[in-house]
């Protein structure tokens, strides 16, 4: 192995014109853990999504082992054994911990190319083993906690057997314990000849365990030197580039009476248990705490974004518990939130309009706003706050993170807050601004505001704060001093022990009778007997008949193919409501090629081809435009009708040659032959959806798309997958409709798109994506099938149907919805 | 200076609309005639009712596809209390009102407190309130409603004699005028119109901006159900009879006049005028083709061209926003 792993050169990169990164050279060389730091917002991030494929650069070259290389994409990275472990862990929540796992490169799969389950399961487990966890990896990923799934990501890329291992704060969630183990697992890594690049804000650990450390600041490379040469302010000042003495410029104020009181508030949720303090007017509190220790929780359950389960929280001594945040509003609350991108922006809209939101219905009369007043204060607070933008009618996109958080800051500003949280108000602003906002704080505090400052920045909580609460696993671990206690007390405090992690550790393997419950198809077989039973003693004479069975049967067969289809599209996260359409339009073309004396396989060729381009055409189109399928598919309803009707003439295409119906038409040893044709079709999806990598990708697809992209999926290579499989099943089901009818007709398929839907959602597939079944859409259609069969028998007029339709459709989807939310409060 | 009239979109379709009437008005004889076109413009109210309160859901990225089941059955309820119950006409036409609204609240609902995808929701209910409706009615029209009521649909304001008979303004115009005129009122200028705009933009940022976003996307489904009810009753009017089958594919019509107005069907932005713009363009279209007879474009055949138009247009809205973006 090359002396150097991976060498970056003179990498740039620029997002909207603000650059991220300028002229950073770097090489990591194999068996050293080098050591990236940098403040948020220094462009540590981008370097590792450059390096590991998720980013192009504009500028500069990589070089693996020597050979320049171009990273495609993450899963070219990770073909060439660039692993990372991501700091927040975007995983796929309703696939299994072992899948998550070993999705991207690990899933064992037999000769055949189909994945092994067992032997699947047993390597995860294995794996976890080695890195000294022990879980049932066959749960799914959604209920863990954030320091078990770090470390289930740090088993799997372990894995691999990479050549250069990206670690991303690895650390930040996990306890002294699990940090121990980690370090161990690196320096074997790092023995074993891997290059490793550890990435993290708590220096202490980046002294201890790296061999070189490179410092970033505002996108730049400031040194690359050996750790044993540094020091703490060494590494910080060169990270702040400035004495921290002058970065912080905090004023004192007087401080006067409590203003926010919060008692033994515990979150429904979990969240945060018995979190009592209180702020007085004119202090301003620091809450200092790593991620998912609880912090912003704390500050959204205050603001009226997620409820209590118990305590109080009083502001001037009244008791405001916000129910919601215009309840928060209105007692004085106001909430900066962390993510500015997600929670804090329109970024569609005009500096305006961001900066009033908070005030808009103040400044309106009859519901109306006057525009005069709207103007005047939005120039207030562009002055106010300093923010540097042209006009007031300048869209916020334009303005760098700095100004757009100071608009997101003053929104709440000009409220005149009792109560002010900021929940990490600096991150990823530049120096300058961060200084400005700081003033700003102090000016809110002066006029008696109490203030909340959540940070994850030690030296921005101690230099800022009259008092810091430090949060750890949901509980107020300490309020100190930061004169008298120094920064060491706070960072312990801080520290998880370890204990939530126990707590909330994943159930024991359930029981086989417990997992079999859970499995939605049994609770269908199990609906549909005590259906059948009921209807029998009911109605025998004319239920339990064969002649009727065989009804059943043939009426859910074609309906059943047409769902799977539908079912994988809904699985990748999409939907097609034209294949009612569809259908008609395939089968009257192949109807057409009978008639014509076309051999029966051609018709069926021609079909399934029809089927698979109209498809992609519908899949194409959502794509290139970027518009959600049902807008192309709903107009593609009346156009594929319409389409039907010119290739027809309007009229009903009948007297198909025998050898064309004979396709479908008939019975083969007593049973429809249409029925065998459905059985195929449900094994091969099944197959498809649960055995090849294809259909795990499409299943990974509808659960996270920017998971997804972590790991390299192609959105668009799947979505087409997924289209053109339903598409050839439409073909398929056109031509046997026909076959079994014996006839084309200007309705038929109509409808057909809802039944297809029903059979999905019955049959357990989530309507978000991401989860579906194959055996459970064939059993859907059978129970759809088996009701408009009771229907017709209990003599309920068939114009009732479409309102059972949509009434299985809805109710599936909500009882889905509701499960799982109980599943989810249950965990 | 181009950048400065496309980002006008209303003048744009201000001068398209202008020349597909011209472009009509000279090749298709029958067209440019006050008469037809008055006679006309009674179908075009419905869809233009029903466009304006989408618009306001499309833009907060939302989307109700049940629209025409909710005319339907509406229409059925009306008729069904008219000719069945015996209740007189403007009571009768007042339930329909409240139907709609139930059915509006209820999708609304189902998608904004349940958090299911409006899409699913109203697909459901698409064919839900059909079947109610087709199940009431057993598929039987009612007709046999009174003159008075008619009129709603059929008659004419203003009317004076002009030298082919006499000549009014279509009755149901004014519903339409009042319908688009509280649209943009709503939309440009009340902070209900900005805080669909900025639920379109950033759903997140608008709960954290203390902005009751279920509230306010609930109420719009409501508010669009009882337009629907109160479409239904033009509906009705117009043909004389209240059917379970009509109305059907209304929503796609419906939806055409929103997104060739300019509407992103992403969310974010929506302007009412530029819906009514999209009723013009929309309507002139089919009366044009419909006039013209052309012979390979049969009067059935229009939908082809809507849903072509609709896909088309939201593309091209869609590249033009992120073209916008590009080059701030």
């Amino acid at each position: 192995m090359a002396e150097s792993t991976i060498e970056l050169s003179h990498i740039a990169k620029s997002f909207g014109g603000v650059p991220a990164l300028q002229d950073v050279s770097i090489t990591f060389k194999a068996g050293e853990v080098h050591g990236l730091v940098g403040e948020n917002g220094a462009g540590k991030s981008t370097l590792i999504n450059i390096a590991t494929g998720v980013l192009r650069p504009d500028q500069g070259a990589i070089r693996l082992s020597g050979h320049p290389i171009t990273l495609s994409d993450a899963r070219d990275a990770t073909r060439r054994g660039i692993a990372v472990v991501h700091q927040e862990a975007d995983l796929f929540p309703q696939l299994s911990i072992a899948e998550n796992m070993l999705l991207a490169r690990g899933l064992v799969r037999a000769r055949t190319g189909l994945i092994q389950w067992p032997a699947t399961y047993r390597r995860a487990a294995q794996l976890m083993d080695e890195v000294g966890e022990s879980f049932d990896v066959r749960a799914t990923a959604g209920g863990l906690s954030v320091a078990r799934r770090m470390m289930a990501e740090i088993a799997a890329a372990v894995s691999w057997d990479p050549v250069v291992l990206f670690l991303d704060e690895p650390t930040s969630a996990l306890s002294m314990n699990e940090i121990r183990r980690l370090f161990g697992q690196i320096r074997a890594l790092s023995d074993a000849g891997v290059a490793i690049v550890y990435v993290s804000h708590r220096l202490e650990e980046v002294l201890e365990i790296c061999g070189r450390v490179t410092v970033l600041r505002d996108g730049r490379l400031v040194a690359t030197q050996p750790a044993s040469e540094l020091t703490m302010d060494q590494i910080v000042s060169a990270m702040v580039g400035r004495e921290l003495a002058q970065m912080y410029a905090k004023r004192e104020v007087p401080i006067r009476d409590v203003r926010l009181e919060v008692a033994g508030a515990t979150a429904k949720d979990g969240a945060f248990k018995d979190v009592s303090f209180s702020v007085r007017a004119g202090e301003i509190m620091g809450m200092y705490g790593f991620v998912g220790a609880g912090r912003s929780e704390i500050g959204q359950a205050l603001f009226g974004l997620r409820r209590l389960s118990e305590g109080k929280v009083l502001v001037d001594g009244k008791d405001v518990s916000a129910r919601s945040p215009r309840d928060a509003v209105r007692s004085g609350i106001a909430y900066v939130p962390e993510d500015r991108l997600v929670q804090g922006i329109f970024r569609g809209q005009s500096v305006r309009a961001n900066a009033t939101v908070a005030m808009l219905r103040k400044l309106s009369t009859l519901g109306c706003i006057r525009s005069r007043r709207e103007v005047a204060l939005a120039t207030a607070v562009v002055d106010e706050m300093r923010v540097r933008t042209s006009s007031i009618e300048q869209p916020i996109a334009t303005l760098s993170g700095g100004n757009q958080q100071k608009v997101a800051f003053g929104r709440w500003q000009c409220t005149a807050p009792k109560v002010l949280i900021l929940d990490e108000p600096t991150r990823g602003v530049d120096i300058g601004a961060k200084a400005e906002i700081h003033r700003l704080i102090c000016d809110l505090a002066e006029k008696g505001t109490a203030i909340l400052l959540i940070s994850s920045e030690l030296p921005e909580v101690m230099a800022m704060s009259d008092r810091v609460i430090a949060v750890s696993e949901g509980r107020i671990t300490a309020t100190l001093d930061p004169a008298r206690d120094g920064e060491k007390a706070v960072a312990t405090a801080a520290v998880p022990k370890g204990t939530q992690a126990e707590a909330a550790a994943p159930r024991s393997e359930p029981k086989l009778l417990k997992r079999l419950l859970h499995l939605r198809e049994l609770g269908l077989i199990g609906f549909i007997a005590v259906l059948s039973v009921g209807m029998t003693l009911v109605a025998p004479g004319k239920f339990a008949t064969v002649p009727n069975f065989l009804d059943i049967l043939s009426n859910a067969a074609l309906p059943a193919m047409v769902a799977q289809g539908a079912m994988l599209i809904i699985c990748a996260g999409g939907i097609d409501i034209s294949v009612g359409s569809m259908l008609g339009l395939v089968g009257a073309m192949a109807a057409m090629a009978a008639t014509a004396g076309a051999p029966p396989w051609l018709c069926l060729l021609l079909a399934v081809s029809a089927g698979v381009c109209l498809s992609l055409i519908n899949a194409g189109t959502s794509l290139l435009a970027r518009i959600h399928p049902i807008i192309v598919t709903l107009a593609g309803i009346s156009i594929y009708r319409g389409l039907m009707r010119v290739v027809t003439s309007n009229r009903e295409i009948m007297n198909l040659p025998a050898g064309y119906r004979a396709l479908a038409d008939g019975r083969v040893f007593g049973i429809p032959k249409i029925c065998y044709y459905v059985v195929a079709v449900t094994v091969l999806v099944h197959l498809l959806l649960r055995y090849t990598l294809w259909g795990r990708r499409v299943l990974a697809l509808g659960n996270s798309e920017s998971a997804g992209r972590q790991i390299g999926l192609s959105k668009a290579r799947l979505t087409l997958f997924v289209f053109a499989v339903s598409g050839a099943l439409v073909g398929l089901a056109a031509v046997l409709h026909a076959g079994y009818y014996g006839k084309v007709q200007a309705n038929t398929g109509e409808g057909m798109e809802l039944k297809a839907i029903a059979a999905a959602v019955i049959g357990g597939t989530n309507i978000l994506g991401g989860r579906g079944s194959a055996p459970g859409t064939l059993l859907g259609a059978f129970l759809v099938a088996l009701l408009y069969n009771v229907l017709i028998l209990a003599d309920i007029s068939s114009y009732w149907q479409n309102l059972f339709v949509g009434a299985l459709i809805l109710g599936a989807v909500v009882v889905d919805v509701l499960l799982n939310r109980l599943r989810g409060a249950g965990s | 200076m181009i950048r400065r009239v496309l980002a006008m979109r209303e003048a744009a379709l201000a001068l398209v609309v202008l020349a597909l009437f011209a472009v009509f008005a000279f090749t298709v004889e029958g067209f440019a005639d006050w008469f037809n076109l008055c006679e006309q413009s009674r179908h075009w109210i419905v869809p233009g009712m029903i466009a304006v309160p989408m618009t306001l859901i499309i833009t907060t990225a939302g989307i109700d596809l049940s629209v025409g089941s909710m005319v339907a059955l509406c229409g059925t309820v009306l008729g069904l209390l008219y000719r069945d119950a015996q209740w007189p006409i403007a009571l009768a036409a007042m339930a329909a009102v409240l139907v709609g609204l139930s059915c509006g609240t209820l999708n609304g609902v189902v998608s904004s407190y349940l958090g299911i995808p409006p899409l699913v929701v109203t697909l459901a209910t698409m064919a839900l309130f059909r079947g109610v409706a087709m199940g009431l009615s057993q598929a039987e029209p009612v007709t046999g409603f009174p003159a008075g009521f008619r009129w709603l649909s059929q008659g004419d304001l203003f009317t004076i004699q002009g030298s082919g008979g006499p000549v009014g303004l279509p009755a149901p115009l004014v519903a339409l005028v009042f319908a688009v005129l509280l649209g943009w009122i709503v939309m440009r200028r009340s902070w209900m119109g900005r805080y669909i705009e900025f639920i379109g933009d950033n759903e997140t940022a608008a709960r954290f901006a203390a902005i009751d976003t279920r509230l306010v996307k609930c109420g719009l489904y409501a508010a669009c159900g009882a337009i629907c009810g109160l479409a239904a009753i033009f509906h009705t009017a117009l043909f004389a009879t209240a059917k379970a089958d009509t109305a059907q594919g209304l929503e796609l019509s419906v939806i055409a006049c929103v997104v060739v107005g300019g509407t992103r069907i992403s969310g974010g932005r929506g302007t009412v005028i530029g819906t009514l713009f999209g009723l013009l363009i929309i309507g002139m279209l089919g009366f044009g083709l419909d006039m013209a007879e052309v012979d390979w474009l049969g009067s059935q055949h229009i939908v082809i061209f809507v849903g072509a138009l609709v896909i088309v247009t939201a593309i091209f809205n869609e590249w033009m926003a992120r073209w916008k973006g590009d080059h701030q």
